[in-house]
This record gives C-alpha cells, structure tokens and sequence, in this order.
C-alpha cells in the first residue's frame, strides 16, 4: 500500500457498520488471486468443476467446486479451465461451448469475489486486472460476472497493476510471466496503450510443454499427467546452476522408478528467456531514445513464471548479449503481484468514479 | 449456567473457520497462538458479566442474563432448525433429480418404441395371408380361375390393411397421450425441483450467514495530496476511469 493508503484511514473497523471494502484481482489462465481491504489474501486454481450427473451431485453436495477440490474430485466433473492464453477460451462458432465457458469464468470470478469474505452491509469496488489482449466480449463477460457481487467493478492490464502496485510508473518495463501469455509493459508515467504492450505466447504452459516432451525422450517407460509435470515445475524450476539434484518418481509399468531430470527442467525452463528479450527489445527499440538505457534498467519480473529459481540472472544475461545491457528485478510477491497492483488502483480510484461506473 | 457453558462451546466450535497447516504456511505463518476453547468460553462470560456488572443493578443483571441466556439458546436452536431445513430440501431435491431421470427414460422408451419399424412385420403377415387365401382356394371345388384368387387376395390385404392402419391411429394416439401425460408430469416435476432449489439456496445462504471481515476503510479513499506524484496517479486513474467508462456505458 502507498503513503496515501496507509495514513488516509486507519480507524478501527470495529463497531462500524458500513464500510467500502475494496478488492484486487487478478484473474489468471492458472490462478486466480484476490487481495483485499480487509486483509484478505487467497488464491485458487483457475479451474471450475461441475457435477457430471444426478449421482456425482449428491455424492459431491455440490453444484460448483473449484481449484484444486475441483481437480482432485475431476472423475466425477465436467472439468473447466476457461481461460486458455489469457482469454475465455471456446472454440469459434459453438454456441453451446461458448455459453458454458462463460457460465465457468463467472462463477470463477464469483467465487473469488466470495473468497475475499465481503460483508453484507458493506459497499464492495473491485479491480480486476484482466489480460490485456482479452476481448471486448471477454471483459463484457467478465464485468458481467463481477456485477452480480460488487457495486462497482473496473478492468485494467494485468502488467499495468504489477507495476503501479510497485510505484514504477515511470521507465519501467514489466514482464508478466502467466501460465498462458506473457505479457510485456512499458510503463512511461502514462496509461500504457496497445503500444506499451506486447503479449507472448510462451509462459509457464509451455514450459510444461517442453518439459514433458524431454521426460518422454529421457525417461522410457515412464507414465506421467500433465499435473505431474506441472507440480514438478514448481517445485524445481530453475535456469542457471542447479540448487539441487532434480530427482522425481514416475510409474513404470505400474513400478515407482526414480529418474533425475535436473538438465531437462533447465532445458524446458530456458525456452522462455529468448522471446521474453525479444519482446524487450521491441519495446525498447521503439521508445525515445533519449530514454532507451532507463527502461533497459528498470526491468520488473513479475507472475507464477518469475518463481523460476535464476530466471532474472538469465534474462540479464541475455539483454548483455543482445541489447548491450540491462537490470532485471524480481517481484516479490508473484502470487499477489498482480492482485496487490489491483487493490491499489481500487484504493486510488476517486469515489466519484466508482459512483460513475455503478 | 451450565446448558448455557456447554451451548456456548458448541457455538464458538460451528462458527470457527478451518484452516489447514499447509495455507498458514503458504501465508508465511510460522508460529501461531492457541486459545482453548475453554478459555474462550469463560473469557466470554466473564467479558459479558463484567460489562453488566458496571452498568446494572444485581436484579436488573439476572433479568438480562436470562434474557440473553433464552435469546442465545434461541438463535441455537434455530441453527439447527435450519440445518434439518437443508437436508430435507437436499433430499427433496435429490428424489426429484432421481424421478425426472426415470421419467425421461420412460419417455425415451416410449419414443423407441413408436419408431420400431412395422413395415418388415406386416410383410411377413401379408405372405402368410396369401399363402393361406391359396391353400384355401386350391383345395376349393371349382375355384381354379387364377385371376379370382388374386382378386382375393387383393381384398383380403386390402382390407387387413386399413385395419391395421385404424389400430395404428389408436395406439399412436395412446402413445402420444401417455408421452403427452409424462412430459406435464416432467414439467411438474422439474417446476417442483426448481422450487426446492430455491429453497435449498435460501436455507443454505441462512445458514451460512458468513459475516465476513470488515474492511479498514470506513470511507471511499482515493488519491489525496498534491505533489507531482500523485498528480500523475490522478491522470492514471482519470485515463483507466475512461476506458472502463467506454467498455461499460459506452461512452
């Protein structure tokens, strides 16, 4: 929180009986997180289960489970991820998928709003820090879904709220690392329009991707999910020296048998570094140039992908190489970068905005 | 007192929220403080006795402590109350979900079987008609004229024919009302299942009343100050403001 937040109003919120809660959120193909004015801090895995029929909705007691509930009951669901490359993901044309990967995204943002524990007798403005290259259609949707819980709502860039939520406003660079996209920033002490942005297509999915395609190169015989490989991920990822031997146990033919797969988790992990600098060097090369070095030195790592154990010594590397130079920071909060960044704009925004956008 | 002691723990344990070892330490929680429940309990009645000792008369105390004592027990009760409420509904709910299934596939069935093909059926028939009509003719004094048996023939499908067709007309129409009948009963039953759902969303919403948590801010905040800096947050904000005004209101 800035200086304004914190010195504009400390009164105790006990005995009160009306109050204006504000919510940040960031709304992620792999996460969901949410931060609050009220202290609370959660995250859920962006994924939406519904029962698959009369049996498994009696068995479950549930009509709609989330995260990773949803993930462990997903034999009994109709399993959603919907949003795929940062966007609600359906296929062009198919009405039917449309209407149920909508229904999955709001009930998503819904329960996330719920997650954040508003109460009843209390005014709710949310920020929800959407992808930037989400549709018209997305953000109706999304607005839509938050509707039904708050009393105003407002969309912004999810690069643009890690960065105000770390008062780099001015000759900055953020690098939003995602499940789906990554997403670059410039941010130059105005709203940063499409220019500003360049949005990636390989992030932490691809790591999977690649990781797995080297487990089966390099592991015969061994049966593992997507899960598996992903857990393995977050655990180990790493670019530079290895922290530690990557040992992992897979099934083969139905054997627990351990492999170490420490060069194939830095080999999946680098196939980010190139295009992220490539990324960098077009919002560099088209910035003045007068101005050229400070956004080269003002880098900020941000998103799940930014826990990847030396990735900012790797991307610095890189920009030696290729751009002469440059510093890359790491946020340090990647779960809540994004959310904080959100609950910060919301506290900001003039009331008579909010009043607006009812 | 003691009903009341006893009333108080069970509340105090259904209000607590769970948490797991694994989400405090993923909040970076390494140590935390335990408070017994015990101790919470007489902390609370001794909070509430001290409160009323300050303010009222020792007759004036008893008639509020009993009140609160019969008011607390209430709210109890109806937790409960409310709790017998939601299973019912749920099961309610779950018959009804069951009964809709069978009925569908009643209905499924009886579409099936108004689709079975009849056609290679009366084909069949129509050979046996035939052959019988020929037997009898062949074993008939003087009715050898090929051309009468065929006319016959003729005469008997014919007719055989409209007769099935008028069976045909009846059993359709039988058929058509029971699917008719079960459809309304599948209206009716899934209006019924609607409405207990409400219900079951009602009770649901009563019983999980969650307070929440209260926000710090009893206010609106937004930018306050000058400085250069919060000059330009307010432009940020002003520009982000008219985005969101052009996706929402269109203007």
């Amino acid at each position: 929180m800035s200086d304004e937040t914190t010195n504009a109003n400390d009164e105790s919120a006990a005995g009160k009986d009306h109050g204006v809660l504000y919510i940040g959120m960031d709304l992620g193909t792999s996460r969901t997180s949410v931060s609050a004015s009220n202290g609370v801090r959660e995250t859920v895995y962006s994924i939406v289960g519904y029962p698959k029929d009369v049996v498994s909705r009696k068995l479950l007691k549930k009509d709609v489970l989330f995260g990773k509930e949803a993930l462990e009951k997903r034999m009994s669901l109709k399993m959603y991820k919907p949003l795929e490359k940062g966007v609600l993901k359906y296929s062009d044309g198919d009405e039917q998928e449309r209407m149920e990967v909508e229904k999955a995204a709001q009930d998503l943002i819904r329960e996330a709003i719920r997650m954040a524990k508003p109460r009843k007798d209390e005014l709710v403005y949310a920020v929800i820090g959407a992808p930037a290259q989400a549709s018209i259609n997305n953000k109706e949707a999304i607005i839509e879904a938050a509707r039904a819980t708050v009393d105003s709502v407002m969309l912004c860039s999810e690069p643009f709220a890690v960065a105000y939520g770390l008062d780099m406003l001015e000759d900055a660079l953020v690098i939003d690392i995602g499940a789906g996209t990554t997403d670059l920033c410039r941010m130059h002490g105005t709203m940063p329009d499409e220019a500003d942005q360049v949005t990636i297509r390989i992030a932490g999915d691809s790591v999977d991707g690649k990781l797995a395609e080297l487990v089966e190169a390099s592991c015969p015989g061994a049966k593992f999910s997507v899960q598996m490989i992903k857990d393995i991920k977050e655990r180990y990822a790493y670019l530079g020296d290895p922290p530690e031997r990557v040992k992992v146990t897979f099934p083969v033919d139905g054997r627990p048998t351990e492999f170490d797969i420490t060069a194939e988790v830095k080999e999946a992990c680098s196939v980010l570094v190139d295009p992220i600098v490539e990324g960098l060097r077009s919002l560099i090369a088209s910035f003045d140039p007068e101005f050229q070095h400070k956004l080269r030195d003002r880098v900020l790592l941000a998103g799940g992908g930014s826990m990847i154990k030396g990735l900012d010594t790797a991307i610095e590397q890189a920009m030696h190489r290729d751009l002469g130079g440059g510093k890359v920071i790491r946020c340090e909060e990647p779960i809540y970068g994004g959310a904080n960044g959100a609950l910060k704009i919301a506290h900001d925004m003039p009331e008579e905005y909010w009043e607006q956008l009812k | 007192m003691a009903d009341l002691k006893s009333s108080l723990k069970d509340a105090v344990r259904k209000l607590a929220r769970q948490t797991s070892v694994d989400s405090l330490k993923k909040r970076g929680v390494k140590q935390v403080n335990v408070l017994g429940l015990d101790r919470i309990v007489s902390l609370i009645d001794e909070a509430v006795h001290r409160s009323l000792r300050h303010k009222l008369l020792s007759s004036e105390r008893e008639a509020v402590v009993d009140a609160t004592k019969e008011e607390f027990l209430k709210l109890l009760r109806s937790n409960e109350e409310l709790r017998a409420r939601q299973e019912r509904a749920e099961e309610e709910s779950n018959n009804l979900r069951l009964e809709m299934q069978r009925l569908q596939g009643e209905i499924d069935e009886r579409v099936a079987e108004a689709s079975v093909d009849l056609v290679a059926g009366y084909e069949g028939e129509n050979a046996q008609i035939l052959l019988q009509i020929q037997s009898l003719f062949a074993n008939a004094k003087g009715a050898d004229d090929p051309g009468l048996v065929a006319k016959v023939q003729e005469l008997v499908v014919k007719l055989v024919t409209e007769q099935r067709h008028e069976v045909e007309i009846a059993q359709a129409a039988a058929r058509d009302r029971e699917i008719h009948n079960l459809q309304r009963r599948l209206k009716k039953l899934n209006d019924s299942l609607e409405f207990t759902e409400q219900k079951l969303d009602e009770v649901s919403r009563m019983k999980n009343v969650e307070e929440g948590v209260a926000s710090v801010y009893r206010d609106v905040q937004g930018l306050k100050g000058g400085g250069q800096e919060v000059e330009r947050k307010k432009e940020l904000m002003a520009g982000l403001f008219a985005a969101n005004m052009k996706l929402q209101k269109g203007g």
